[in-house]
């Protein structure tokens, strides 16, 4: 069977780090409007309507999509807010929108017929009768996969649902919860990815320096880990904590750890998926280039049958540790 | 809100034992309004180059924030307030005046301000140290990250028609100082090795008194955990 | 104007019971509690089903003879070709109401009636008026929309509104299970530990704060959902339906309580206390209702 050349579909958080994108290689940069109608609503992050005007004009010069996430879920009584976005994403020629929210993708629909959709990985669509709702009732055309399922999974979905195309994430931070169905970050700090468009928000999060020389973590005033003097210490993303249960103290939802799958490229790319999409909007240009050129060497290798680049990302990886995540079982 | 706000005792990073560090010492006793010129000149860039900068960091007008190199005598306040912006030398700066502080070797804020490293990345190997309103910190990493920086040559560029030589003098300086790095580690390893060996030893000790501690605050929590939650 | 009568569903148990004491449970509601529907179905792991799936006939059967309305819950995160098969098999039973937990199954209903489940996000009228037009009669809402939005989603729905008001809030499904990962197993050899914590394994932070609760694949909060005060806003928002989620306490008791301060005889403040008596060792939260972290307590009158 011939292989499916994948698009790779790069984070932006700020039009230096689209440009960053487009010129490492890129074939797709998502980006999101500088409010809460993006799952990456962070200070100082995310792009003016202007921004994106020049950013489209930039990638598109160079061959390059993007995509703009509009991707929380609009809060009741103020539908308008994520309404213009999604018109301004398709008046300024967004190559596509990634939206989660089914009154939100209705529209877009109803709206903008011209515009691809893609359903953002927010709407946790994990299985064929899920996507196929989505693709037969609204015309989406690619499904980021919410990050449950195992190589093998994602490769029988893909023979199940085409020509609906996928998007899995190979690398970046981690969600180890269904995305877009968890509330563990306003149920500490009030605000939530489903409605603000933050997770364990840095507004609620401080260092507090021990007198032994480490550091605690804290989110909303609760602890979420310390680390030793010298230890290598991670922001206090809430599933990505050290606590306490059944009398052990251990990372109980996961190590703070990033996913990689550069070693498991070929399996992702037999599997049929149609893009590989990198995590990231918030984490800056030199993270982008980076991973953005590991990426693209890794596919262009595979896709020329050569052997795959050893390319080391440690130093940008969360603790500096690396995993597959569930795309193998064992992870469960 | 933000009832998880503390503010750690001032208690400075040890700044890694580097040229830098040196040159902190030979400038230690220079005026920080000596140095104020240079700065001055930054913000000129900042405003003519990066107003972008300022556009993100709107809605944290009001914070002023730390920016205090390790290893130099002096720290930077920056106050992005975006009509009338300040960055300002102090020698010393009370944390309660300051919304946040960033800590860390010079080089390393500079290659931050550049977006040469992942700021994420240098803050997981506590290169970097936050302290105070983390969301300050984080907005203004990000905005600086997305003005694509190059201090050498904006700041060169600030200067007319000496910007060719200083250009070179401010290229030739950073190159100086990575020729430097690999001597003086040397140094610093043979300087610091005897006083590791203590440091293990207090070290266990600690870890023993922080054992007892949890273990009776494990058991107060108990009894008062009955009570309802209260906000 | 009368009050619209208002109900109150039981909804299905969250947790790993031994197969015996959920029908036992079960039994109990039928004979003695006062409440309106009840849900029976697996909603969290799919690897818990067949042990109770013995049972269900009879259980629903006790349910309606009692005039309960018995609503079948759909799994929450249905990945496998296993699990799409038993939801299938749910949408298509005759005769019963189903909930659906996921997109997915509300796909299946084909148009027919269906409950909107709380882990299907249902956060504004866009999405609440679609999912009528495909079939939902109700929707139970997430755990962590305000009271604010909640009224609005009352006041312009066709279907009738549900919110949650008593138990542990489920905040989060995963693929991974973690009751199994903190006795070092993997999901595949779990050895069901999850059923050793009726009620979720408590999950503290270093400083032996209480945070979360994990029931198998699902995390939860640590505090029990406390709404008693807030029935009366929530009720003249135009909510009239109520879910209580089965805890290992006398759930026939609190369905007693809520059931009181609704029908205006028990005030709300008297019958919190009750609730911590029936609830002990537990910590209550109602921060979500209010805006504000899920996790926080506000009272009423603050």
């Amino acid at each position: 069977m011939e292989l499916a050349r994948p698009e790779l579909v790069c984070p932006a958080g700020t039009p230096a780090a689209l440009r960053s994108a487009v010129d490492a290689g890129a074939d797709c940069v998502y980006v999101g409007f500088r409010d809460e109608t993006n799952a990456r609503n962070f200070p100082g992050l995310n792009f003016s309507r202007k921004e994106l005007e020049e950013g489209i004009a930039y990638a598109h010069e160079r061959g390059a999509k993007v995509l703009v996430a509009i991707n929380t879920f609009p809060r009741a009584g103020q539908p308008e807010r994520w309404h213009q976005a999604v018109d301004d994403a398709a008046r300024l020629g967004a190559d596509a929108a990634i939206l989660a929210d089914i009154g939100l993708i209705d529209y877009a629909a109803r709206a903008h017929p011209e515009l691809r959709l893609h359903l953002s990985v927010q709407a946790a669509a994990s299985n064929p009768d899920a996507i196929r709702f989505y693709a037969d009732t609204f015309g989406v055309r690619r499904v980021v996969l919410p990050r449950v399922l195992t190589v093998q999974e994602i490769a029988a979905l893909n023979d199940k649902i085409r020509p609906v195309e996928t998007e899995v994430f190979v690398f970046g931070g981690l969600c180890v919860m269904a995305e877009g169905r968890c509330a563990l970050s306003s149920y500490a700090t009030g605000q939530s990815p489903n409605m603000n468009g933050v997770c364990s928000p840095a507004g609620h999060v401080r260092y507090v320096e021990e007198a032994s020389g480490g550091v605690t973590s804290q989110l909303a005033g609760f602890t979420i880990n310390r680390f030793g003097a010298g230890e290598p210490a991670g922001y206090p993303t809430l599933c990505k904590g050290r606590f306490q249960a059944a009398g052990r103290t251990s990372y109980l939802f996961e190590e703070p750890t990033s996913l990689n799958t550069l070693a498991i490229l070929p399996d992702l790319i037999k599997a049929g998926v149609t893009a590989f999409k990198i995590e990231g909007r918030q984490r800056g240009r030199a993270y982008v280039a980076a991973v953005v050129q590991a990426f693209r060497a890794g596919v262009d290798a595979v896709m020329a049958g050569r052997a795959l680049p050893d390319i080391d990302l440690d130093r940008i990886t969360e603790g500096g540790r690396q995993t597959t995540g569930a795309y193998e079982k064992a992870w469960r | 809100m933000q009832e998880g706000q503390t503010r750690p005792a001032a208690k400075p990073v040890t700044p890694p034992f580097s040229p830098v560090l040196l040159l902190g010492m030979a400038l230690r006793p220079v005026r920080p309004a000596l140095l104020q010129p240079v700065f001055d000149a930054m913000l000129r860039v900042i405003r003519g180059r990066h107003p972008d900068i300022l556009e993100r960091m709107e809605p944290f007008a009001e914070s002023v924030v730390c920016i205090d190199p390790v290893d130099l005598p002096f720290m930077i306040l920056f106050e992005p307030h975006p009509a009338d912006p300040r960055l300002v030398v102090r020698r010393a700066v009370d944390p309660a005046e300051v919304s946040a502080t960033i800590r860390g070797p010079l080089e390393t804020l500079i290659a931050l301000a550049e977006g040469k490293v992942d700021g994420d990345a240098l803050f997981f190997s506590r290169q970097l140290l936050i302290e105070g309103d983390t969301e300050v910190v984080v907005a203004l990493r990000n905005a600086i990250d997305g003005a694509g920086i190059d201090l050498v040559e904006d700041l060169t560029s600030a200067m007319g028609p000496f910007a060719r030589p200083a250009r070179r003098v401010a290229g030739a300086a950073l190159d100086l100082v990575a020729h430097m790095r690999a001597n003086v580690e040397t140094l610093r390893q043979a300087m610091i090795a005897p006083a590791l060996k203590d440091r293990e030893l207090q070290a266990a000790r600690l870890s023993e008194l922080e054992a007892e501690v949890r273990a009776l605050r494990k058991a107060a929590r108990g009894q008062d955990r009955r009570s309802r939650g209260m906000a | 104007m009368t009050p619209s009568p208002t109900s109150l569903t039981l909804g299905p148990c969250l947790f790993n019971w031994r197969p015996e004491t959920l029908r036992d449970f079960y039994f109990r509601i039928a004979d003695e509690a006062d409440v309106d529907t009840v849900c029976v179905g697996e909603v969290v792991c799919s690897k818990r089903t067949p042990f109770f799936a013995p049972f269900v006939p009879e259980v629903l059967e006790r349910l309606a003879a009692a005039g309960k309305e018995v609503v079948l819950s759909s799994l929450a995160l249905i990945m496998s070709e296993r699990e799409l098969e038993q939801a299938r098999e749910l949408a298509a039973a005759e005769g019963w109401l189903v909930e659906a937990n996921d997109v997915s199954v509300a796909a299946m209903m084909g148009g027919r009636p269906f409950v909107v489940g709380p882990m299907v996000n249902v956060y504004n009228e866009g999405t609440l008026a679609y999912l009528e037009d495909r079939g939902a009669t109700r929707a139970c809402l997430p755990a962590e929309l305000p009271a604010e939005v909640i009224g609005l989603l009352a006041g312009s729905a066709k279907a009738e509104i549900e919110v949650q008001a008593f138990g542990r809030l489920p905040l989060a499904i995963s693929a991974r299970c973690y009751h199994a990962r903190s006795r070092n197993l993997a999901k595949d050899g779990c050895q069901y530990v999850c059923a050793e914590d009726p009620d979720g394994m408590a999950v503290d932070t270093l400083d032996d704060e209480p945070f979360l609760a994990v029931n198998g694949t699902q995390t939860m909060s640590y505090h029990y959902l406390d709404l008693l005060a807030e029935l009366g806003d929530l009720r003249r928002m135009g909510v009239h339906r109520f879910r209580l989620w089965p805890q290992d306490v006398d759930m026939v008791a609190v369905a007693a309580l809520y059931r009181a301060v609704l029908a205006g005889g028990l005030d709300p403040a008297e019958a919190g206390g009750r609730l911590e008596a029936l609830c002990p060792g537990a910590e209550f939260a109602n921060g979500y209702i209010h805006g504000r972290e899920g996790h926080l307590f506000v009272d009423a009158d603050g």
